[in-house]
């Protein structure tokens, strides 16, 4: 069934065809959750919520991108719990050395057992940039994951962030000077093609 | 950085996303050529976006499909409802009825309920009640309490009972009420009312019993 019908029945309570939208749109929505909050858990909690907001709240969808639409939900979702970190602080759970001092890194967490180099790269990679990405502020964040993780155009990310589509090239710009900046500190973690090319640039 | 400068960020970033009308597209690349450091930035800012295009995804711990309780979807009511909806509140009316029916009942007949024991004994001759009374006002009727045939009692009845006492004992309540309609019908209001509860909950179990096994079917 195309998503205008699916959507359209869901509309009418139809459990089963909500239901066939989320299959088709969690990848996005989880993933959208764990960069802005940079936390699985969290990022699954957000994504089951949004979808239960969205499920309450379609009929107040009129048409357009509906994942833009169904993105503004997790995009909120985020924010209420990010809010929430902020009343609540909470301290993680890090090793300490001999001397009594933190491990700066939690890589300890990580499965002690040998990965192919590979991937450890890539694990490693995705480390660098969510570090950069929660060095930005939210609203930043957000605009940053949806047009260039998920690749949004910005009429799309106006929608799900709810601001005026010069607001968002405004803070996308930002975005990506400052990751630029702090990615530069990870270069040895860039793929070589990137290192190459930064290279020629300096 | 001078807000000149944030202007040629804000310009590159678009013109990556192919954001810029062609007028600002055309301008944006005559300068590119001019100037090495706009390119670099230009460099710079693609690589950026490029790493985060790259970012791996992530598979979802879980499905996030929803259950009819998370969507709070409730089991439909029944088609009957409306006239379910009246036949409680009729039940609540009948149910008042019958406890203030009972009240006044309680009331009205509850001092009454002691002249029933001496009541039947007086006006007919017959009775436990009327033995010690017999036996008080004429001894010649002795006889009477061991052998209570009826032509006993019609004989003995006139002695037995004074005029004056008679005059005084009101009429029976007994055979007054079982003649009243309005105690047949406390009886059966509440049995209405048990029976029209009974037929809702019945409707609304197999309503249940239906919706869950649509759901589970799904």
């Amino acid at each position: 069934m195309d998503e205008p019908a699916l959507i359209r029945n869901a509309q009418n309570g139809d459990l089963n065809a909500f239901n066939s939208l989320v299959l088709s749109y969690q990848v996005i929505v989880f993933n959208t959750a764990l960069r802005i909050l940079g936390d699985e858990d969290q990022a699954a909690d957000a994504s089951q919520e949004a979808f239960i907001s969205a499920f309450r709240a379609l009929n107040s969808y009129r048409g357009g991108s509906f994942r833009a639409w169904l993105l503004r939900t997790v995009t909120n979702a985020c924010y209420d719990e990010l809010r929430r970190k902020k009343r609540r602080p909470t301290t993680p759970l890090e090793p300490e050395t001999g001397d009594g001092e933190d491990i700066e890194t939690p890589r300890w967490l990580t499965d002690p057992n040998p990965l192919p180099e590979q991937h450890l790269d890539q694990e490693e990679l995705e480390h660098a940039i969510q570090h950069c990405l929660e060095n930005l502020p939210t609203d930043f964040r957000a605009v940053v994951v949806l047009a260039d993780i998920q690749g949004l155009d910005y009429g799309e990310v106006a929608v799900a962030v709810r601001t005026p589509v010069g607001t968002v090239k405004s803070r996308l710009a930002r975005a990506r000077l400052r990751l630029r900046e702090c990615l530069q500190g990870f270069r040895e973690l860039l793929p070589a093609a990137f290192r190459l090319e930064e290279e020629r640039g300096l | 950085m001078t807000t000149s400068s944030f202007r040629d960020v804000e310009q590159l970033s678009a013109f990556l996303d192919g954001q810029l009308s062609q007028a600002e597209k055309s301008r944006l690349e005559t300068r590119l050529k001019q100037e090495p450091a706009l390119t670099i930035l230009l460099g710079d800012l693609r690589n950026a976006r490029s790493i985060l295009h790259q970012t791996p995804k992530r598979t979802v711990p879980r499905n996030f499909t929803l259950d009819p309780h998370m969507a709070g979807i409730r089991p439909p009511l029944p088609r009957l409802v409306p006239a379910f909806s009246w036949a409680s509140a009729v039940a609540a009316f009948l149910f008042i009825i019958t406890l203030g029916g009972n009240l006044l009942g309680q009331f009205s007949f509850g001092p009454a309920a002691p002249m029933l024991a001496v009541a039947p004994a007086t006006s007919q001759g017959s009775g436990l009640g009327s033995a010690p009374l017999n036996a008080t006002t004429t001894p010649a009727s002795d006889n009477s309490l061991y052998t209570p045939t009826p032509e006993a009692f019609t004989l003995m009845a006139p002695q037995t009972t004074l005029p004056s006492e008679n005059r005084a004992i009101p009429p029976l309540p007994v055979t007054k009420s079982l003649n009243n309609p309005v105690n047949i019908w406390l009886l059966i209001w509440p049995g209405l009312a048990l029976f029209l509860l009974g037929v809702a909950m019945i409707i609304r179990w197999l309503t249940l019993v239906k919706f869950r096994r649509r759901v589970n079917k799904k």
